[in-house]
C-alpha cells in the first residue's frame, strides 16, 4: 500500500486551455479520498492521470514516494473499477477477475485461490462460471470490484461505481464499499458527482471546479464550513439557501437584503467582529435548510423570526421539506414531520443565527 | 373496400415477378435440367440420374474442385490476417488513414479483368515487373503463372490484393465497436499490445471474423475471372477452377444438363462448407 501525492499537477488537450489547474493533493496510505464535483469539472480526469491513462502535462505525480508521471498505467500498481464495470463480456466471471494475474503469469493455483477470496469477500462464489451478460448491474459491479481486489494494488481507483445502479442498491453498495476500505485497508480515490456517496464514504473530500481545487477537508467540515459559495452551495442535500445583500454598521451590525426586504440584526452573530470589516460591501447570506426551524431554542435572542408564504410542501416521513419565495430566491426549510404544515398559510419560521455563512460576494470566499 | 382489397397485392406484384422469372424460375429450371440431357438447340431428353452419376466419375470435375480449396486455402486466411492488419493500422490515428483507407478499397471498385490484365503484367516470366526484380537481385525467375504447383498461389495472391479492401472497412467497423474501456483496463492490468489483440480484440470481433470467412468463401469458390483471363486453367489444368468448369461445360461444349448438376452440386458443397464454418465458429464462442 502507498500514498499518493499531487503537486502542481495540470492537464491540457492538444495545447488547448488547461482542463486541471495546479491540483495539490496529498493523500496518506490507506486513507479513502473522494473527488467530487459537477460533470466537467476534471475529476475523472485527474483519476484517469492517477491511473496513467492520460498523460500529464505539468506538475509531478507520486505513488509512494516514486515519481510516476512517464510510468506507463500497467507499472504504476494501480487498479480501477470503470462506471461501466469494463468486465470482458466473452470471459466468466472467473476469467474475468484472474485476466491481470493471469497476464502475470502467477500459477494456476494461486489465481483460482486468489480469485476464490476474493470471491468470497464480495459474496460473488456462486456466479465465477457465468458471463457478464448474465448477471445484474449490482452483481457485475462486485465483480468489478472483485477484479480490482485480487491484483493486490498498492491504490484501488473508483470511476463513478454506482451511477448505474438504482438507488436503493447505490446505498447497500456505499455501506459495502465503506466495509471493503476497512477490510482491505488500503488507498482509495473515488470519483463522484454525487455529494451523499462523497459524504458518506469519504474520509476526505476534495470539491473540485472548472479544473481547479475549491476545498479538501473531512466531510464534518466541508459541511459546517464550506470555504466558499460553490462549496457550500455543493455539499448538502437540499442545497445551502443564498440570499445577497450587504452589512450594515454604522448602528448595530445589520445584514440587509439587496431588495430591502430583509434585515437581520446581527448583534449576536459569533463572528460580527471580522463582518464589521465588510460594511457596506457585497455579501451573500447563506442557512442551510436544517438551520430554519419552526420553535426557537431556548436562547430565543439568537434566532431571526419571519412569517414567509409557503410556496410548496413536501411531506418526506420522516421531515418536511417547506420552500418559500424571498426576494428572488427560492429558500427550502426542514422541519421537523411531527406537525402538519398547510400549504396556503404564512409560517412562522425562526433562522439560527449561530448557522449562519456569510460570503464576499464577489470572490465568493467564505467570511470568516 | 373491394378495390382497395387489391392494392397491397398490386405494390408487391413487381416483386413477385421478378422473384419468379429470375429466381425462382432458374433455380426450379436448373434443378429439373439435372435430369435431362439438353444442348439448346435439340429438345430435352430424360435420362435420370445419368449426370449424378457422372459427376462422381468426372476426375476433371473433382480436380477442379480441389483447385478451388488449394486456392481457398491460402486465399481465406491471407485474406484475414492481411485485412485485419491492416485495419489494426488504420484503426490507430496514423497521419493518412482517410487516404490509405481509399486507396486499399480502390482494387474493390476496378474492374475484375482489369485487376487480372495488370497482375498478368506484373507476374509475366519474361518482362513481368516481379521477375525483372528478382533478375536485378541475381535471384532465379519464377514461373508465377507458368508453373502448376505455384500458379493457383499467384492468383491467390492476387485475388486477396484485389478483395481485401472490402474486407478491411468490415475489420475497421469490428475493431472501432470494442469499447475502449476494455483496452485501458487491460492496459492497467499490464497487458502488452499482442495481449490485447489476443485476449480482447479477437473475441470481440469474431462475429467480423465469422463475417469475412463466410464472404471470402463464397466468393473464393466462385472464382472464375481471374484463371478464366491468366491462365485459361492452364497448365496442366492446375488453375481450372470449379466455376470455370461448370462454365465450360455449359457454355464450350453445350452440356446445359450436366453443368446445372454440377452448380447444383456445387451449391450444395457451398452450403455444407458453410455451415460447417458457422458451427465451428459457435462452438468457439
Amino acid at each position: 500500500m502507498a500514498g499518493v501525492r499531487l503537486e502542481h499537477l495540470a492537464k491540457a488537450y492538444d495545447k488547448g486551455p488547461l482542463v486541471i489547474r495546479d491540483v495539490n493533493i496529498d493523500i496518506k496510505d490507506k486513507e479513502f479520498v473522494v473527488l467530487v464535483g459537477p460533470s466537467g469539472c476534471g475529476k475523472s480526469t485527474l483519476l484517469r492521470m492517477i491511473a496513467g491513462l492520460e498523460s500529464i502535462t505539468g506538475g509531478h505525480l507520486y505513488i509512494g514516494d516514486r515519481r510516476v508521471n512517464e510510468v506507463p498505467a500497467s507499472e504504476r500498481d494501480i487498479a480501477m473499477v470503470f462506471q461501466n464495470y469494463a468486465l470482458y463480456p466473452h470471459m466468466t466471471v472467473f476469467e474475468n477477475m484472474a485476466f491481470g494475474l493471469k497476464l502475470r503469469g502467477l500459477p494456476k493455483e494461486e489465481i483460482r485461490q486468489r480469485v476464490e477470496k476474493a470471491a468470497r469477500m464480495l459474496e460473488i462464489e456462486t456466479l465465477l462460471d457465468r458471463r457478464p451478460k448474465d448477471m445484474s448491474g449490482g452483481q457485475r459491479q462486485r465483480v468489478a470490484i472483485g477484479r480490482a481486489i485480487v491484483r493486490n494494488p498498492q491504490v484501488f481507483l473508483f470511476d463513478e461505481p454506482l451511477s448505474n445502479l438504482d438507488a436503493k442498491l447505490r446505498g447497500q453498495t456505499r455501506i459495502e464499499l465503506q466495509k471493503l476500505h476497512r477490510e482491505l485497508n488500503a488507498t482509495m480515490i473515488y470519483v463522484t458527482h454525487d455529494q451523499v456517496e462523497a459524504m458518506t464514504l469519504g474520509d476526505r473530500i476534495v470539491v473540485l471546479r472548472n479544473g481547479d481545487v475549491m476545498q479538501q477537508d473531512t466531510p464534518l467540515n466541508l459541511y459546517n464550513h464550506p470555504a466558499n459559495q460553490f462549496v457550500a452551495g455543493f455539499i448538502g442535500s437540499p442545497p445551502m439557501n443564498f440570499l445577497p445583500g450587504r452589512i450594515c454598521a454604522d448602528g448595530p451590525l445589520r445584514f440587509e437584503s439587496r431588495g430591502g426586504m430583509l434585515g437581520i440584526d446581527l448583534s449576536e452573530y459569533p463572528q460580527a467582529a471580522t463582518l464589521r470589516a465588510y460594511q457596506g460591501k457585497p455579501v451573500v447570506l447563506g442557512i442551510r435548510a436544517e438551520h430554519i426551524r419552526r420553535r426557537p431554542g431556548p436562547n430565543e435572542r439568537r434566532f431571526f423570526r419571519r412569517l414567509v408564504p409557503v410556496e410548496a410542501v413536501e411531506n418526506m416521513g420522516s421531515e418536511t421539506m417547506v420552500y418559500f419565495p424571498l426576494e428572488t430566491q427560492r429558500f427550502i426549510a426542514r422541519l421537523s414531520a411531527d406537525y402538519p404544515i398547510p400549504a396556503d398559510q404564512p409560517l412562522d419560521l425562526f433562522w439560527d443565527l449561530g448557522k449562519l455563512h456569510f460570503f464576499d460576494a464577489e470572490t465568493e470566499v467564505a467570511i470568516r | 373496400m373491394r378495390k382497395d382489397k387489391w392494392i397491397p397485392y398490386g405494390l408487391v406484384a413487381p416483386y413477385i415477378l421478378h422473384f419468379a422469372v429470375f429466381v425462382a424460375f432458374p433455380v426450379v429450371f436448373s434443378v429439373v435440367l439435372t435430369f435431362h440431357r439438353w444442348n439448346i438447340i435439340s429438345p430435352m431428353e430424360f435420362i435420370g440420374l445419368d449426370n449424378y452419376v457422372r459427376l462422381f466419375k468426372d476426375r476433371l470435375f473433382w480436380q477442379a474442385i480441389y483447385n478451388t480449396l488449394r486456392f481457398l486455402v491460402v486465399h481465406i486466411p491471407l485474406q484475414i490476417v492481411v485485412a485485419l492488419a491492416l485495419a489494426e493500422l488504420l484503426n490507430r490515428t496514423v497521419r493518412g488513414a482517410s487516404f490509405f483507407r481509399a486507396a486499399f478499397f480502390l482494387p474493390v471498385i476496378v474492374s475484375g479483368v482489369v485487376v487480372t490484365i495488370l497482375w498478368q503484367q506484373l507476374l509475366g516470366y519474361n518482362l513481368g515487373l516481379l521477375n525483372r526484380l528478382l533478375t536485378a537481385v541475381s535471384l532465379p525467375r519464377v514461373a508465377w503463372l507458368d508453373d502448376p504447383d505455384i500458379a493457383m498461389y499467384s492468383i491467390a495472391v492476387m485475388a486477396t490484393w484485389k478483395n481485401v479492401g472490402l474486407y478491411v472497412i468490415l475489420f475497421l467497423v469490428g475493431l472501432q465497436t470494442v469499447p475502449a474501456q476494455y483496452y485501458e483496463a487491460a492496459d492497467l492490468e499490464g497487458a502488452t499490445d499482442w495481449q490485447k489483440f489476443r485476449y480482447i480484440t479477437l473475441p470481440m470481433i469474431n462475429p467480423t471474423i465469422f463475417t469475412v470467412v463466410v464472404l471470402s468463401t463464397i466468393g473464393g469458390f466462385s472464382l472464375f475471372i481471374e484463371p478464366y483471363i491468366m491462365t485459361e486453367g492452364g497448365p496442366l489444368n492446375s488453375t481450372l477452377s470449379a466455376v470455370m468448369y461448370i462454365y465450360q461445360q455449359a457454355f464450350q461444349y453445350y452440356h446445359m444438363g450436366y453443368s446445372a448438376t454440377l452448380g447444383f452440386f456445387f451449391a450444395l458443397l457451398i452450403l455444407g462448407v458453410v455451415m460447417l464454418q458457422r458451427r465451428y465458429i459457435e462452438q468457439e464462442n
